[in-house]
């Protein structure tokens, strides 16, 4: 009852915090003291990164990590990494476009190979490779145990991003929530504007995810269903008549 | 019973191996994804994992650096900025005295002000010289996020800190 709950007012509990993080970053929220009205960015930009770095990425590999593991291997975990990682590729997209339309006009360039930059933009690309295993692999075990691996892989890079701002010397900004001395360096009705933004983003991949999981489980029931159809008709072709 | 009344045998048969297809994609998806992260890599990052070197690091080895070009980083010294009909020119601040002149070439960025750190592509004039030809002007903002009050005062340079 409960979990059906949840589900039902997921979608409508997302769009409301969309909904207030839109109304309170563009409106009630004031202009910052350096960056003016370009820093309401950040109440979509961090949240999306969020999301793409640690909460899709992490769930992809959390799933890889139970597929591999034999008491919890299943084809749902196999399905929930696939999907995951699908969702984290659209959110690492949004990561880098808000980034560059932030940084235009804040940095005065689109893009600067930096260590971050660099390393997120690398995430793409192996959130894609993922995507590219799995269509090179017929076999269903075989493509989810290499994907596994490779997602449990990639997620290397995760943590290179996260610190990317404090070993090396970069042109990104470095935390500002998540700082090394817990030292939260936006305050006031920005600061709360940004929890809501994460909290919102955070429940629109779930959203997502659960989309997408619905999506992949009625492909694959109709991909079942075509070849029980192929194999009655193969039987009808063998039977005397 | 003949071949044609005989039932098909539709047990569940266990996998076959992976195919050799199977393998030579995967190993095809590999090789793919290693040279593209090798590309982005080349982008300047495996000659140096830091984006530039800061004033106090360049003037300590100065000798080192010569006219080559190169990222500097340093904090806009308020009151030296000087708007040029190609540029700016101002004074790039490190730790305590150490300084460096900078005569930048090119539209500076939007928040391109006093106090704030930059990050300044160019290139020293000379081998000794402490004058830094730049050709472009980046902002690196900071971390901190603080609501801008329209009374707060600002300084005759312009600053409101």
């Amino acid at each position: 009852m409960t979990k059906q709950l949840a589900q039902r007012l997921l979608g409508p509990v997302t769009l409301v915090l969309l909904a207030l993080t839109i109304w309170l970053g563009l409106w009630v929220t004031p202009p910052d003291k350096i960056q003016g009205q370009l820093a309401r960015l950040v109440y979509v930009h961090p949240s999306v990164a969020w999301v793409a770095l640690y909460v899709s990425f992490g769930t992809a590999t959390i799933a890889s990590a139970l597929y591999l593991w034999k008491r919890t291997r299943s084809m749902v975990m196999d399905r929930v990494a696939h999907c995951a990682m699908e969702v984290s590729v659209v959110f690492i997209a949004l990561t880098l476009t808000t980034g560059s339309i932030w940084g235009r006009p804040t940095w005065g360039v689109w893009w600067a190979w930096d260590a971050r930059l660099t390393s997120t933009a690398i995430l793409g690309v192996l959130a894609l490779g993922y995507l590219a295993l799995r269509r090179a692999n017929d076999d269903p075990t075989l493509r989810a145990r290499r994907s596994a691996v490779f997602a449990i892989l990639a997620a290397i890079n995760v943590p290179i991003i996260h610190f990317s701002v404090d070993w090396w010397k970069t042109l990104h900004q470095g935390a500002t929530v998540f700082t090394a001395n817990r030292t939260l360096l936006i305050h006031g009705i920005q600061a709360w504007t940004l929890l809501i933004s994460f909290v919102g983003f955070t429940l629109l991949f779930f959203w997502l995810l659960r989309a997408r999981y619905r999506l992949e489980v009625r492909r694959e029931s109709v991909a079942s269903a075509a070849l029980e159809e192929a194999l009655l008709a193969r039987q009808r072709e063998g039977a005397p008549t | 019973m003949s071949s044609a009344e005989a039932p098909l045998d539709l047990t569940p048969v266990a996998p076959p191996r992976s195919s050799s297809r199977s393998r030579w994609r995967s190993i095809g998806v590999l090789v793919a994804l290693a040279l593209a992260i090798l590309a982005l890599l080349s982008q300047g990052i495996l000659h140096s994992l830091n984006y530039f070197e800061t004033v106090d690091q360049v003037l300590a080895k100065r000798a080192s650096f010569g006219t080559e070009t190169m990222r500097l980083e340093g904090v806009v010294k308020p009151g030296t900025i000087s708007r040029t009909s190609s540029g700016a020119s101002f004074t790039l601040e490190g730790s305590g005295t150490k300084q460096v002149y900078v005569d930048a070439h090119g539209s500076p960025p939007q928040l391109f002000q006093a106090d704030i750190p930059v990050v300044v592509v160019g290139h020293f004039t000379s081998a000794t010289s402490l004058t830094f030809y730049g050709t472009q002007i980046l902002v690196k903002h900071t971390a901190s996020y603080i609501a801008e009050h329209p009374q707060r005062v600002r300084a005759p340079n312009g600053t409101t800190r």
